[in-house]
């Protein structure tokens, strides 16, 4: 008895945690997540700010998709990047921008960024760091643009400029150098994809393209794609195979009906 | 004339004050009371021939060993105190085999030549006082057959550790006049049956016995066949044509 | 309390730790070598990198040995730079001592020992010997890290081996090709053309580049013909 209560004496069932450290000491591997080991970004200038992110995802040293999306949809006045487990920071994103959608319907209200903020500062808590989602939230909301970094065990900042990710010291060495106050909207657009750039060719969890995402009081505009700096060049030739290249090792043709042979069917009238 | 020299031919690296090292003269000394050896350089290959010197009926002519065999592609024949030559030819053989365990290649016959003369000047206290593993020369003179990339060679040493590649060359007791034979008798585009007669007919020269196909080695080593014995019938054969 | 304060095993801050020696990293990098009738190619990459960081953009692991021989090293950067100075030292005393340059096959033999001389510390190297052998034919010989070696028509090492391998077994040994004929390490019939074999060796690094991260920035090429070795640098991504 005492036992039982001794388990349930934090509050939470770490049981399940304890059968998979046992399971791996015993040498079961558990399975690979697909990581963005990423170079997100936002940044606040006069009229909004933009968000900004790489698009390389990776499994280990391979890289899983060349142009996959990490800023994500949370309200129409309200965008997410996200870096870490894709899986965790796709469904973060998601439950939370669900809630925000309820959350409106039910206020009637447009939403405001510090509520998607402290949701998912709330659930990865809760999570103690063990849901690997790094985020950049950004929104335009009634008081104004906002800015936020939320780290995977649920500390957040609120900053005129951020970065996250593994790229994320090579993005910043951009905006720590020119980032300034008030700036336009081209000018922020090319300091966010400059930084992201910073991490595609610096860090190598980060690659291909730029994907921005500009929010301003009642517009969104998502640049999918902004910069695309790594085209691959053409190939040498073609690698089609001939017909019959393939060895075909038995053939089997078998009747699935056995047609008999009979007096035909008299069709004339 | 031998009574001056006292004074300075008990060391063995002391020089003289003419510059001479004594010991490693009456080393070479010794070679010229051996028994005649002969090697000749032809573009097919090598040949070395060497008298044995069969004292007694009783004494097994086989028994007596004075060619041998170095790697495949290399042979060597000698001359003076066959004894000695045991250090030197054990010496190249591990040489041989270290090439080819480290560059899985046959060794150049100019290699194995330099690695037996290393071993001549190791006579004598070493410099740093460290054992050395002869008191004396070595008294006994190689010649050293061998094929390689740069095709056949003949290489003479003897025991100050200099050696020098001949196309053909005498050593022992009848190497002077063996040696004025060669000179007039050699010529460049002999085949190695040329070379095997050449041989035979000067060794018949020399030797006091009368030459026969116990008393006589040949060995030849070509490109193709490497190093090998001959046969007693192709002796017989070869005698037959001299 | 008094116990709990003083003995370190039940302090709860102080625990002991295992202090560890890892004398050996990981630089990427991508080795290729394909071995013609009468030509080889050797290619590698000229990224350098530790863990997500770019140490140097052109940091070359593939040296010239001589007119006939080509080295490509890849694994631990300082390793590998040991075992290239020692291989061309090693030549050097040979060829004062014999008179004359090492073979290819010879310094394959000579580096197996060199790698199996450190079995029980090995460098952290995987080469690719390239060249021409005393024939004049194209050789490649490949390497583990304590010195097994074989004589191959292709190999490729390193950090997207796993991506060029299988490339080059079918496009160069012709393998899963019904009616194609298959490439050994001697024979010379089958083989591709210089100009063919370029053409992969291009298309099997700018693919690389795309999908490992370890590869990329430059790709160096070492042509070895009876003309001498010719070299050439093409970019490649930096991403």
């Amino acid at each position: 008895m005492s036992a039982r209560i001794d388990q349930t004496a934090t509050g939470f069932d770490f049981g399940l945690a304890k059968r998979n450290a046992s399971l791996e000491a015993s040498g079961v591997k558990a399975p690979n997540a697909t990581k963005t080991g990423t170079t997100i970004v936002g940044l606040i200038f006069k009229d909004g700010l933009v968000l900004g992110a790489d698009t390389r995802a990776t499994a280990g040293s391979i890289v899983a998709d060349k142009n996959c999306e990490k800023i994500h949809y949370i309200a129409p006045n309200m965008y997410c990047c996200g870096a870490g487990t894709a899986a965790d920071t796709e469904y973060t994103t998601n439950m939370i921008s669900s809630q925000m959608a309820l959350h409106n319907m039910s206020t009637g209200r447009e939403s405001r960024v510090v509520t998607a903020m402290t949701l998912l500062k709330q659930y990865l808590f809760r999570y103690q760091g063990h849901i690997s989602a790094a985020l950049v939230l950004g929104g335009y909301d009634v008081t104004g643009p906002h800015l936020y970094t939320i780290y995977p065990h649920g500390s957040t900042d609120k900053l005129p400029y951020v970065t996250m990710g593994s790229g994320s010291l090579a993005a910043m060495s951009v905006f720590e150098s020119r980032w300034r106050p008030d700036m336009e909207r081209q000018e922020a657009i090319d300091m966010v994809k400059d930084a992201i750039e910073a991490g595609i060719f610096n860090d190598l969890g980060s690659g291909s393209n730029v994907d921005v995402c500009v929010i301003e009081k009642g517009k969104v505009d998502y640049l999918r794609n902004y910069a695309k700096p790594n085209e691959r060049v053409q190939k040498e030739q073609s690698y089609k195979f001939a017909r019959g290249t393939t060895a075909v090792i038995k053939t089997s043709i078998r009747d699935l009906v056995t047609v008999t042979e009979d007096t035909a069917m008299d069709i004339t009238a | 004339m031998f009574l001056t020299r006292s004074d300075y031919d008990r060391g063995v690296n002391t020089f003289s004050p003419e510059g001479r090292l004594f010991q490693v003269e009456y080393a070479i000394e010794a070679i010229k009371l051996g028994s005649t050896a002969i090697g000749i350089e032809t573009s097919e290959g090598v040949v070395l021939a060497v008298e044995k010197r069969v004292t007694s009926s009783l004494l097994v002519a086989d028994s007596i060993e004075k060619i041998l065999e170095i790697d495949t592609h290399l042979g060597c024949a000698m001359s003076g105190l066959t004894a000695d030559s045991r250090t030197l030819i054990d010496h190249a053989r591990v040489e041989a085999q270290n090439h080819h365990f480290t560059y899985n290649e046959r060794i150049p016959v100019e290699s194995v030549t330099q690695a037996v003369c290393d071993l001549a000047l190791r006579f004598g206290e070493g410099a740093e006082g460290e054992k050395s593993i002869m008191s004396r020369p070595f008294g006994v003179a190689l010649l050293i057959a061998g094929c390689d990339e740069r095709g056949p060679q003949l290489y003479h040493t003897d025991p100050s550790g200099t050696y020098v590649r001949y196309k053909a060359k005498a050593i022992g007791a009848g190497s002077e006049g063996a040696q004025t034979e060669l000179q007039e008798e050699y010529f460049q585009t002999m085949t190695l049956n040329d070379g095997f007669k050449l041989a035979l007919k000067v060794l018949k020269q020399v030797m006091e016995e009368k030459l026969n196909v116990s008393n006589i080695q040949v060995a030849a080593v070509t490109s193709q066949d490497g190093y090998h014995i001959l046969s007693e019938e192709k002796l017989q054969s070869i005698v037959e044509q001299l | 309390m008094d116990m709990l304060a003083t003995n370190p095993a039940v302090h709860p801050t102080s625990t002991a730790k295992q202090a560890a020696f890892s004398p050996y990293a990981d630089h990427g990098g991508t080795n290729l070598a394909i071995a013609g009738a009468d030509y080889c190619i050797l290619a590698s990459d000229t990224r350098q990198s530790s863990g997500y960081n770019i140490n140097t953009r052109f940091a070359p692991k593939t040296f010239k040995l001589s007119d006939k021989s080509v080295l490509a090293t890849a694994g631990c950067q300082p390793d590998c730079n040991m075992v290239v100075t020692r291989v061309k030292h090693s030549m050097k005393g040979y060829k004062y001592t014999h008179n004359k340059e090492m073979s290819t096959p010879a310094i394959a033999q000579m580096l197996s020992i060199m790698l199996y001389q450190k079995r029980f510390f090995p460098y952290y190297d995987f080469n690719i010997l390239g060249g021409l052998d005393e024939e004049g034919k194209g050789c490649v010989f490949c390497y583990d890290a304590v010195g097994s070696y074989e004589r191959v028509p292709c190999n490729a090492y390193g950090s997207a081996s796993a991506l060029i391998q299988p490339f080059l077994d079918n496009q160069v040994r012709n393998k899963n090709q019904q009616g194609k004929e298959k490439v050994t390490e001697f024979d010379p019939v089958a083989r591709l053309s210089i100009d063919e074999a370029m053409r992969i060796v291009k298309d099997a690094f700018t693919s690389a580049t795309e999908r490992d991260i370890y590869t990329g920035d430059f790709l160096q090429i070492f042509i070895v013909t009876s003309a001498g070795v010719e070299e050439q640098l093409h970019p490649l991504k930096r991403d």
